[in-house]
């Protein structure tokens, strides 16, 4: 997307942002939804995996990963926010007519063409569910340009669990497979219990051509690598999206340095063979030489 | 590249020139602080300091101020934004050769597209005179290679006995140059400003006992995490370093309401890899959340990362982290602990 990447790049070096109009929100006790279009008309023009900064004027911008599909609503985009810091919490107050700021979109989201063809295995943890959300339903979109397609998703509780009603439309098609686990379920919940990983073991998959997205806390990847190679994929197709406190989202800042990698400007999506000689890209992850 | 000699006089009618046209930054002694110096808007020749050791600040600040207002907003149906960011041409001079090998690395850091156009249009507004310096105990410019750097001045000054010899690196300082009173530079002027020049060096007592490849190395290779943690153990992680540092380049961001609360700005400002919060993400998930885990962070960014990428180190050698360091790490010592440590480990292994 050459014109897309100029566009946001134009406005990015200078840090300004973009006006965006809010056309619609979903709000729930834990988070919002947020539907958001640009002022000027312009379609966002992302891919699955990538993210915006976004404004709230007078309370700072934070990077959110955008969870909609750019092959719904080219002209909308939609964000998943929860309310733990100051710019968040401003965003969980936001109604429809209110206006946000947006850069971007910035990072390499999931290598949707180069694992056409492959099974495709999602394993999101939380809220990793967003940037997710927008790569399923961008496979449901063109499906027939990929093989199975495999859905593992763990929450911490019933209630927290994001996008229900897509869920439930995945669950309903014949040619996607849904593992749907929460960690510690209440009375209303009759489904799976357990972390992630549970639901992994239990899947048949043909490693050779089998390709893993997953996104989640820094603390699930490595659990999650583990079972992958159990199942002898190779570190090759195994795809992290990382999360990281992005200031500038062009490299700049410093904030999401991983050794020599920014993890907005060379990710945030990795494979895992490329971070496996890496520190610091996951969670008191280091190689043993760097241990006590 | 050309070279003439100005007298003190006629260098005092080339900044007095220059003022009359714009605004002029330089070395100027600090009212609070005899006997130390800051780059700060001059207001009059006079107040230039060209003799002088070091800043606490680094002159980065002239197109990277400390804290800057990008744009200001005005909330309403839809909400105005105002982009800020000067036009006006201005001179930043009295600028030490390491100083300029770190505009230099930042100019190449911020070049990497998508670039920082904040800093690329303040650099572009920007006639930069070097000037000569005077090394302490702290510099170690000679193991840096950037003891004679000369790049990006458009003029360059060196102490001789009929003044100073003036070098002409761009055609903007020729032009700058064009109706000043000047001598054209004899082979004893010459002579006299390397002669200058080797003394400076020759003061210069701290030095690198290894070189930058190798050090890259020994980064790479790992481990040493005991020397890590016994650095960390002095360190404060107050960023004292980051602050003064001329190559440091990681920044933050913040909104500001003005009292109206219908207005306000955003501002960016100088932030520091060592200090703890740096690398939190949500949930309080912290990359780097052991002091050595930063400490080392800092030397592998500017000896081996940046390095890498830019092929050469991102530390000039002008030794103001070690000078600012509350705590006595020093810059230099740490590489050669560094480096004595790897040399111990190798020979046992």
């Amino acid at each position: 997307m050459p014109e897309t990447a100029m566009n946001a790049g134009q406005v990015s070096g200078f840090y300004m942002p973009e006006l965006a109009k809010v056309y619609r929100t979903c709000r729930k006790e834990t988070d919002i939804i947020i539907e958001a279009g640009m002022h000027s008309g312009r379609p966002l023009g992302h891919m699955p995996g990538q993210f915006v900064q976004v404004s709230v004027f007078g309370y700072g911008e934070v990077p959110i990963s955008i969870c909609s599909s750019p092959t719904r609503t080219p002209d909308r985009f939609e964000l998943c926010v929860r309310p733990v810091g100051g710019v968040t919490k401003a965003l969980y107050n936001k109604n429809s007519e209110d206006w946000i700021g947006i850069r971007g979109p910035f990072g390499r989201g999931f290598p949707v063409d180069l694992t056409k063809g492959k099974d495709i295995l999602v394993v999101a943890g939380g809220i990793g569910i967003a940037p997710l959300r927008s790569l399923i339903n961008y496979i449901m979109d063109k499906r027939e340009e990929y093989g199975r397609l495999i859905i593992v998703y763990g929450a911490k509780t019933p209630d927290l669990i994001l996008f229900t009603s897509d869920i439930e439309q995945w669950e309903n098609q014949p040619d996607a497979e849904v593992y749907l686990t929460v960690d510690e379920a209440d009375n209303s919940w009759n489904g799976r219990t357990g972390v992630v990983t549970l639901p992994i073991r239990e899947i048949e998959i043909d490693p050779a051509r089998t390709a893993a997205m997953v996104v989640g806390p820094p603390v699930m990847y490595r659990f999650v690598a583990m079972e992958l190679l159990k199942k002898d994929m190779d570190p090759d197709n195994i795809f992290f999206s990382l999360e990281r406190h992005f200031k500038c989202g062009i490299g700049k800042c410093g904030h999401c340095q991983l050794n020599d990698l920014y993890v907005c400007h060379d990710g945030p999506t990795f494979r895992y063979s490329d971070l496996l000689a890496r520190t610091e890209a996951i969670e008191a992850w280091a190689p043993e030489k760097d241990q006590d | 590249m050309q070279s003439f000699v100005l007298s003190s006089e006629q260098l005092n009618v080339l900044f007095e020139t220059l003022m009359a046209k714009m605004p002029m930054m330089g070395p100027k002694q600090r009212s609070d602080q005899p006997g130390f110096y800051h780059f700060d808007w001059l207001k009059s020749p006079g107040e230039l300091v060209l003799h002088y050791t070091t800043t606490t600040i680094p002159p980065k600040k002239a197109f990277f101020p400390p804290v800057e207002t990008m744009f200001s907003f005005k909330l309403g149906d839809p909400p105005e934004l105002t982009h800020i960011i000067e036009d006006t041409p201005f001179v930043l001079a009295g600028v030490h050769p390491c100083d300029l090998a770190a505009i230099k690395a930042l100019d190449d850091a911020y070049s990497v597209p998508p670039a920082d156009k904040r800093w690329l249009a303040n650099r572009r507004r920007a006639i930069i005179i070097g000037s000569d310096c005077l090394p302490d105990e702290y510099c170690f410019c000679t193991s840096m290679n950037t003891a004679d750097a000369r790049l990006p001045c458009d003029l360059f000054l060196t102490p001789i006995d009929r003044g100073w010899l003036c070098e002409v690196h761009t055609d903007a300082g020729k032009n700058v140059l064009k109706n000043i009173q000047k001598d054209t530079a004899q082979k004893k002027d010459i002579e006299d400003a390397s002669q200058w020049r080797l003394q400076k060096a020759e003061k210069i007592s701290t030095k690198l006992n290894i070189n930058f490849e190798a050090f890259a190395k020994i980064l790479e290779a790992g481990g040493l995490t005991p020397i890590w943690k016994e650095i960390a153990d002095r360190c404060y992680s107050c960023g004292s370093c980051n602050t003064t540092c001329p190559t440091c380049f990681c920044f933050n961001k913040y909104d500001e309401f003005d009292t109206t609360l219908t207005s306000g700005i955003r501002k960016r400002v100088w932030d520091s890899c060592q200090l703890p919060e740096f690398a939190m993400v949500a949930g309080e998930h912290n990359f780097r959340g052991e002091r050595w885990e930063r400490v080392k962070h800092r030397w592998h960014r500017k000896f081996l990362y940046l390095f890498r990428q830019f092929k050469r180190p991102y530390c000039t050698g002008c030794g103001r982290c070690s000078r600012a360091c509350t705590a006595d790490i020093n810059m230099a010592d740490v590489i050669n602990q560094l480096a004595a440590a790897s040399e111990k480990e190798r020979s046992h292994a």
